[in-house]
């Protein structure tokens, strides 16, 4: 298990590097099409704009693993390491939470609903419940990290028992 | 309403002291509090797409970029030559290499969007040679939190971007171009500190200015000021958009600093690249958070409400920027800025305007009075990266930091009581 979300999060990184390149790339194309072409095309902004939701939100999910979102420790960091596991255990069972209920949940009813309205995009006339889409997949991946953070946890308390 | 309120940030407190990352925060509260009148499952469907839509938006897309070209900046050797550049005007001041650290970070602040690559970039030069010289370690990392705000003002920036978009499109340009003055006031005030600072160490007048010298490192910097002129000009002029400037900084940091300087190798690209998407994602999942958290406080009319309370308060102009400068400070502290700006903007922004303040002063005010909650514990991005560059604990900077909080405080109350400082220049290019 720990292996294949290892590989998953690899994967995801890869990815986001990609979509990264891919946003600068079409941009700096916009800028120069307009200006040494003479043309410009509506398709290169609405790509832009769509690659920032998937980086956003995907990226979201790798920082998640990284441990990289703000937060405070005031009172974290003066608790003994039992109850640092158990703050950390109500942290993740939080996480968890929201991003069922809004990523995943939430997030998949926007989905079916953009699919039912068969809400197309402007210029690249894509459904637009396609670019939702990453909602969901956030929340799960999200969701998968903290099931692995919880385990490690658990294991901590477990050993610190015995 | 009330009980609304007190839901909302009893929710949103409580979950920020468990630790709970700040955007989970934002996103438990919106649904809490909206589900107290209204069913739960649209709540969910409703706060999901707020939270996705809120990123929707090409005018965000210059975020990423100016902090890629922030992160080129800071490894392709554009930082060093804005560093000896900055030596060679103020360095022979008592006090020159604290007046070169603050120097330093205006000229960075004046290529870069974010005062992250600031922090890293200056800091990491600046406080090991401010050390050698005998400045205590604490003092050269606090100027270099405090002075990395300025690039928050002085543009290109992206948290006044953010503010575009809180305040419904007001003109990027006219609020970068607001930013300057500000921006070298708040550097000159913490100038002010570290010259006390130098004077009581006894520090006297280098050898005078060698202007052979200013040419020299000037020619060095030349190539990198030149982005200045291609980004902020491009923008003003209206050759492109803010986010296409953004663009073109990434391409031009990225030749100079592969190409040109040979400072950064192909094979440190990848890693450049994940670390760009690591800090807008932390940015945009905050930014989609807000976005559905202040959208579901007006749906709740809570800005109309509160606003009206505050104008129940007074109706002189002084009075009223005076307790919102309080609140944001407070804010500040324990809330990270682009929450703040974009929470905050859609309550306040309504009465500064119904005050006659214009949007873009008023822009300025707000972001300067949270660049200083950025330098605070318990939440201080800038206070916890200075640290871990500088070495050195929170604790162990509070002391030095005092006296620049009172620096940017002054330089908070003469930007707020004098507009013209910000819209002197955004007045030249709308006549």
């Amino acid at each position: 298990m720990k292996n294949l979300i290892e590989k998953i999060h690899i994967s995801l990184k890869w990815i986001l590097i990609i979509l990264l390149a891919v946003m600068v790339i079409d941009v700096s194309w916009q800028v120069f099409s307009r200006y040494v072409l003479q043309q410009s095309s509506s398709i290169t902004e609405e790509l832009a704009t769509f690659l920032l939701i998937w980086v956003g939100l995907l990226g979201s999910a790798y920082a998640y693993r990284e441990k990289a979102h703000l937060g405070i420790d005031l009172i974290s960091n003066k608790l003994s390491s039992k109850g640092k596991s158990y703050s950390e255990i109500t942290i993740l069972a939080v996480v968890i939470l929201v991003s069922f209920f809004v990523f995943v949940f939430g997030g998949l009813r926007l989905v079916y609903i953009t699919f039912t309205l068969n809400q197309l995009s402007p210029a690249m006339q894509i459904n637009m419940g396609l670019i939702y889409s990453v909602t969901p997949i956030t929340g799960i991946l999200i969701i998968l990290y903290s099931l692995d953070f919880l385990g490690d946890t658990l294991k901590i308390l477990n050993n610190n028992k015995e | 309403m009330n009980y609304e309120v007190i839901m909302l940030v009893l929710v949103f407190v409580i979950l920020m002291f468990l630790n709970v990352p700040i955007a989970f925060c934002l996103l438990a509260s919106a649904v809490v509090v909206l589900s107290l009148s209204t069913d739960f499952i649209p709540v969910t469907t409703a706060v999901a797409q707020q939270t996705t839509t809120g990123i929707d938006s090409f005018v965000l897309l210059a975020i990423p970029f100016f902090i890629l070209s922030g992160l080129l900046m800071g490894r392709g050797g554009i930082a060093n030559r804005l560093i000896e550049f900055a030596k060679s005007i103020v360095g022979w001041f008592p006090g020159g290499l604290a007046f070169v650290n603050v120097v330093g970070s205006m000229l960075f602040g004046s290529i870069a969007g974010s005062a992250a690559a600031a922090v890293s970039a200056i800091g990491g030069f600046m406080i090991p040679s401010m050390t050698k010289e005998g400045y205590s370690r604490e003092f050269s990392t606090s100027l270099t939190i405090t002075a990395a705000t300025t690039g928050l003002l002085i543009p290109p920036s992206n948290i006044l971007i953010v503010y575009s978009l809180a305040s419904g499109g007001i003109s990027i340009a006219a609020l970068f171009l607001a930013g300057y003055i500000p921006g070298i006031l708040v550097g000159l005030s913490l100038m002010s500190v570290a010259t006390i600072v130098a004077l009581k160490k006894g520090e006297k007048f280098g050898k005078s200015i060698s202007f052979k010298r200013v040419l020299q490192t000037g020619a060095r910097a030349f190539l990198s000021l030149l982005l200045v002129v291609i980004v902020i000009g491009g923008i003003i002029a209206g050759i492109f958009t803010a986010t296409e400037a953004a663009a073109i900084a990434v391409v031009y940091s990225f030749i100079l600093g592969v190409i040109v300087y040979r400072e950064i190798s192909i094979k440190e690209i990848p890693e450049i690249l994940i670390n760009t998407v690591t800090t807008t994602a932390i940015v945009m999942l905050l930014i989609g958070a807000s976005m559905a958290l202040s959208w579901v406080l007006s749906y709740l009319n809570i800005p109309q409400n509160l606003s009206a309370a505050l104008l129940a308060l007074s109706d002189n102009p002084f009075v009223i920027l005076l307790i919102i400068n309080l609140v944001l400070l407070f804010v500040g502290t324990f809330m990270d800025m682009t929450p703040a700006v974009l929470i905050f903007t859609p309550i306040f922004l309504p009465v500064a305007i119904n005050l006659g303040i214009d949007p873009i002063h008023f822009g300025i005010i707000m972001v300067l009075n949270l660049c200083i909650g950025l330098a605070t514990p318990p939440v201080g991005t800038l206070l916890f990266l200075g640290v871990s560059i500088g070495k050195t604990t929170v604790p162990k900077v509070i002391k030095p930091l005092l006296p620049m909080y009172i620096a940017m405080i002054l330089a908070l109350l003469i930007i707020t009581f004098f507009p013209q400082l910000s819209l002197f220049l955004p007045s030249l290019i709308t006549n």
